[in-house]
């Protein structure tokens, strides 16, 4: 049973990581900026939330406010700091620096104003029951799973069926295809960051209720959205959601066989035998050296 | 992950500057510099700010009643609770600031900062600690908190008391994590209980239901947690959130707010240093009072501590003043074994020949937000 | 006084060894790796165990060090070989993620979070000698040494498989040796750094070998110039003292100080990235830097 309750924990994990991963996918894939601060859309997310919730303010306020601040974050992450930065061809690792700059400002402006350490949405909807024996499930586990439904098949249908989705992934194909059928890139990239930013906060309003925040957290998230991105492979945000659920359950599922200690390690372990083994990930197309 | 945690590095900095800035070394109407290694951010920072207030007060204490000819006044060192900066910090204050006294607290910073003072000869006095290999680092390392061995012997008793003989250990692999282990792997079995399963769980990890899995598999009648600082939290609320319904207990790190705030540590017991602070001396009561009015909250172990370990400083200086003997670790040390008891907070302080405080132990139940005295 | 200068001048070249090796891959191969701390803590562990077991000799510390380091830089060169760009940086994480999970738990080598306490005072040929003008001479020895491989054919080899891989290819370079050596030379370079680190400490233990770490040795380069000779240890020498600046801030709350240097860090980080991307000493009007 003990596989059972660790796979079904690892569903619910996944599922926040494929939503957060997808977002990541997403604007790397259009933009092929390498957003190092997409972990810090999920920090500020998660305390929006945390504030109106606190506030008395109901849940679905709470949300919206969230899905707005990861979204404003991710435009003007790239309006004011990486488009001034490709403007002078500035190589992948400066937009990396500059990420990672912007993050540690962040968190540490979260710490000052909400406390550092932890904090939590206080819910019902986190603690679990006994449905099997010695299998505990929480209410969550099923919000979770049908968020991480709706959402991709939204997103899938935003990606399929919308202009402005169809040239998303024109983008990520081919700007300069793109930019001679007149279509501006500078707004499909805003229109990928807003998109993108706004798939972390439903995962972070979740996290919120189940593990708690804390002003590092967007740390973690950020090296789990970049694993999974590159595990299911480069441009494919069907991959990179797999992936995503993927690790969750990896790193879940591991503790039948390894210590506790050990679970974190797994998913960078997964990461880094894919890059050696199979670099192409899932679905992606193959760009070995 | 810890997050980005760049201040060690910023620290190596301010150091760079800090000669520039505070040239000469104390002179004699210099204030006593009492240096502090305290996380001051990151995610233990609540530690610090709850060290740092104790100590705060007592200076303030000792200004208004004239104890010392100097002044006393604070160099603070954040130290993020990583030992790295925590070297980094102690060679300042030793170097730079010539502190004459340096408050510590966590195991794994006060021992990597040990031999710093150790070679300086300056004293050192951890409040917050309680790995039970800090007693006796080095002669100038005093402890003014019962350690973890005296917490465990005090707590195991009242564990097999309510019949919680099967014990399950989640803790962090740091070296106070491995002290807890093994005390409770020898102590257990000698009081008639038993280590029903250990779970180690990384420094910065996050999830917890997998563990909470891995706990529930082992049956036990408690499971004791060996964290400290906000993990502490996101730990109970993991277990208790995933079918955890046994007892959760602990040691003294739990007293901070964002457990007994955490609607899910309600009931979780632990133990601590006995205070008294309504019934007890003048000392206690005064400290108690002025600490709520300036704070709005009752002061909890941490403030009492680091209240006590100034204090202790003020009184040994008053009395090498009184000698005319210079303020350093060498005369300060064999004033504190000269005299060995010492009016504090909580009561009477007695100290050993290592210069460790032992005190009474207490058990606490949180309840309603708030801890309660339960043993 | 001085006792503390030398110290804080110790650390100051010692990072500037690590940045400066770094720079040999990022600047010279188009390699960017974010696993340099992890080289730096396995010189550093060897170093320690070394000075602890064996003898503290500085000198026989730093070899084993850049043995050890350098030996294991195939951990690395592995990925390096197969992929590029942020692929590679992503295998880069992952191995750094791994490693700090392995410095905890592998007690025996290093102690795990408590870390390696009392390690002696270096010795030199018998004579205890300070770390600072081991670092100082380390430092300026990978220097020449860089200078030396930057106009050689090596270097030369390396800018161009950096610039155009398969041509460089095509012209009949051997890509994997040449890869494969770049990088044993930056890890060991690490791993020396490592050991002067454990020795001038005396302490070492996980926490200084982290993904910040890496991250922080890599933003001493980009902020200094990648490719340039001097970039990284002038981007050593102002980060590290960066923050300095803060300590003449009238009056800061003692629980924020730690916050409000780490956020003027952060800008500072951000802010040179938008306004001078190619770093300090790199020539703007070369425009790009690598990758």
């Amino acid at each position: 049973m003990l596989f059972l309750q660790l796979l079904l924990q690892g569903i619910q994990t996944g599922a926040l990581y494929a939503l957060t991963a997808a977002g990541f996918a997403l604007i790397f894939g259009a933009t092929r900026i390498f957003h190092f601060a997409h972990g810090t859309s999920f920090t500020l997310a998660g305390y929006a939330f945390l504030f109106c919730w606190n506030g008395g303010l109901p849940g679905w306020i709470g949300t919206l406010a969230g899905i707005a601040v990861a979204m404003l974050f991710g435009l003007a992450m790239e309006r004011l700091v990486y488009r001034p930065i490709q403007r002078h061809e500035g190589s992948f690792f400066t937009v990396f620096v500059a990420a990672f700059g912007v993050a540690v400002v962040v968190q540490n402006l979260v710490g000052m104003v909400a406390g550092r350490g932890f904090a939590s949405v206080d819910t019902r909807l986190s603690l679990a029951t006994e449905v099997l024996p010695d299998v505990f499930l929480a209410p969550i586990f099923w919000i979770a799973i049908a968020v991480a439904v709706v959402l991709f098949a939204a997103l899938s249908a935003f990606l399929t069926r919308t202009h402005a989705g169809v040239a998303l992934r024109a983008l990520a194909q081919n700007p300069d295809l793109l930019r001679a059928y007149g279509l501006s890139s500078n707004r499909l990239s805003m229109l990928a960051f807003a998109v993108g930013s706004a798939m972390a906060a439903p995962a972070a309003i979740l996290t919120a209720m189940t593990t708690g925040l804390n002003e590092a957290i967007g740390h973690h998230v950020m090296l789990i959205s970049m694993a999974a991105t590159i595990v299911g492979g480069v441009g494919s945000l069907r991959g990179a959601a797999l992936a995503g659920l993927m690790l969750g359950v990896a790193e879940s599922v591991a503790l039948q066989f390894v210590d506790t200690q050990w679970a974190e390690a797994v998913s960078f372990l997964v990461l880094f035998a894919f890059i050696i083994f199979r670099p192409s990930g899932f679905f992606g197309v193959a760009q070995t050296r | 992950m810890s997050g980005p945690q760049i201040a060690r590095r910023a620290l190596m900095g301010t150091a760079l500057a800090a000669p520039f800035i505070r040239p000469a070394a104390a002179q004699g109407g210099d204030p006593y510099v009492i240096g502090t290694l305290f996380p001051m951010s990151g995610p233990n920072g609540e530690y610090g700010t709850l060290f740092t207030s104790g100590a705060a007060l007592a200076i303030e204490h000792a200004a208004q009643d004239r104890m010392l000819r100097r002044p006393m006044r604070i160099q603070a060192e954040d130290t993020q609770a990583l030992p790295q900066q925590g070297v980094i910090g102690m060679t300042k204050l030793v170097n730079v600031d010539k502190a004459h006294y340096v408050l510590v607290g966590f195991t794994a910073v006060s021992k990597a900062v040990a031999p710093v003072g150790d070679r300086a000869k300056t004293i050192m006095v951890n409040g917050g600690a309680v790995g039970p290999d800090l007693a006796g680092l080095s002669p100038y390392f005093w402890n003014v908190i019962p350690l973890a061995h005296l917490e465990t012997q005090a707590f195991l008793p009242f564990l097999m008391q309510r019949n919680l003989k099967r014990i399950a250990l989640v803790y962090v692999d740091d070296p106070l994590g491995d002290a807890i282990l093994g005390l409770l792997r020898t102590e257990l079995p000698k009081t008639g209980g038993e280590l029903a399963g250990t779970f180690s769980v990384p420094r910065t990890a996050q999830q917890f239901g997998p563990v909470a899995a891995r706990v529930r598999q082992v049956r036990a009648d408690a499971v004791y947690v060996a964290s400290f600082g906000a993990q502490q939290a996101q730990i109970i609320k993991g277990l208790r959130d995933n079918g955890i319904r046994q007892p959760i207990v602990g040691y003294s790190a739990l007293s901070i707010a964002s457990v007994t705030a955490l609607p899910e540590a309600e009931g979780v017991i632990f133990t601590s240093q006995k205070f008294d602070y309504t019934g007890g001396s003048e000392i206690t009561r005064r400290f108690a009072t002025d600490f709520k009015a300036k704070h709005g909250s009752e002061p909890g172990a941490y403030n009492a501590n680091y209240y006590n370990a100034v204090r202790l400083f003020a009184l040994l200086a008053k009395d090498l003043e009184a000698q005319n003997t210079e303020v350093n670790g060498d005369s300060l040390r064999a004033t504190l074994l000269r005299v060995r008891e010492f009016d504090l907070v909580g009561g009477k302080g007695r100290f050993d020949d290592q210069g460790n405080m032992s005190a009474d132990i207490q058990v606490n139940e949180i309840r309603g937000g708030r801890v309660v005295p339960i043993a | 006084m001085i006792a503390y200068a030398a110290n804080l001048a110790t650390i100051v070249a010692i990072f500037g060894i690590l940045a400066a090796t770094l720079n040999f891959v990022v600047g010279f191969a188009g390699i960017f790796s974010v696993a340099h701390a992890v080289f730096f803590g396995l010189g550093a562990y060897a170093g320690a165990q070394v000075a602890l077991h064996i003898v503290p000799d500085a000198l026989l510390a730093c070899v084993v060090a850049a043995v050890v380091a350098g030996g294991l830089s195939l951990c690395l060169a592995l990925p390096a070989l197969r992929v590029r760009g942020e692929y590679f940086v992503a295998a880069s994480l992952g191995l750094q993620m791994m490693a700090t999970t392995l410095f905890s738990e592998a007690k025996a080598f290093t102690g795990g979070i408590g870390g390696l306490v009392a390690i002696p005072r270096p010795t030199l040929f018998g004579m205890e000698v300070s770390v600072l003008p081991l670092a100082l001479v380390a430092l300026a020895l990978i220097l020449f040494a860089t200078a030396l491989l930057q106009r050689g054919a090596f270097g030369r080899t390396l800018q161009a498989l950096r610039d155009a891989e398969s041509a460089a290819e095509a012209l009949g370079k051997n890509v994997a040796a040449a890869k494969t050596l770049a990088m044993l030379f930056a890890c060991a370079g690490a791993g020396i750094a490592g050991a002067l680190f454990a020795l001038h400490l005396s302490f070492v233990n996980v926490e200084s070998f982290t993904m910040d770490q890496s991250v922080l040795v890599m933003a001493m380069v980009i902020i200094g110039g990648t490719g340039t000779l001097w970039g990284p240890v002038i981007g050593a020498i102002i980060l590290l003292s960066l923050p300095a600046g803060l300590a003449f801030v009238p009056f800061i709350p003692a629980t924020e100080v730690g916050a409000v240097q780490q956020i003027i860090y952060g800008l500072a980080m951000t802010l040179l990235m938008i306004f001078r991307p190619a770093g300090l000493v790199g020539d703007l009007s070369k425009g790009r830097a690598t990758a």
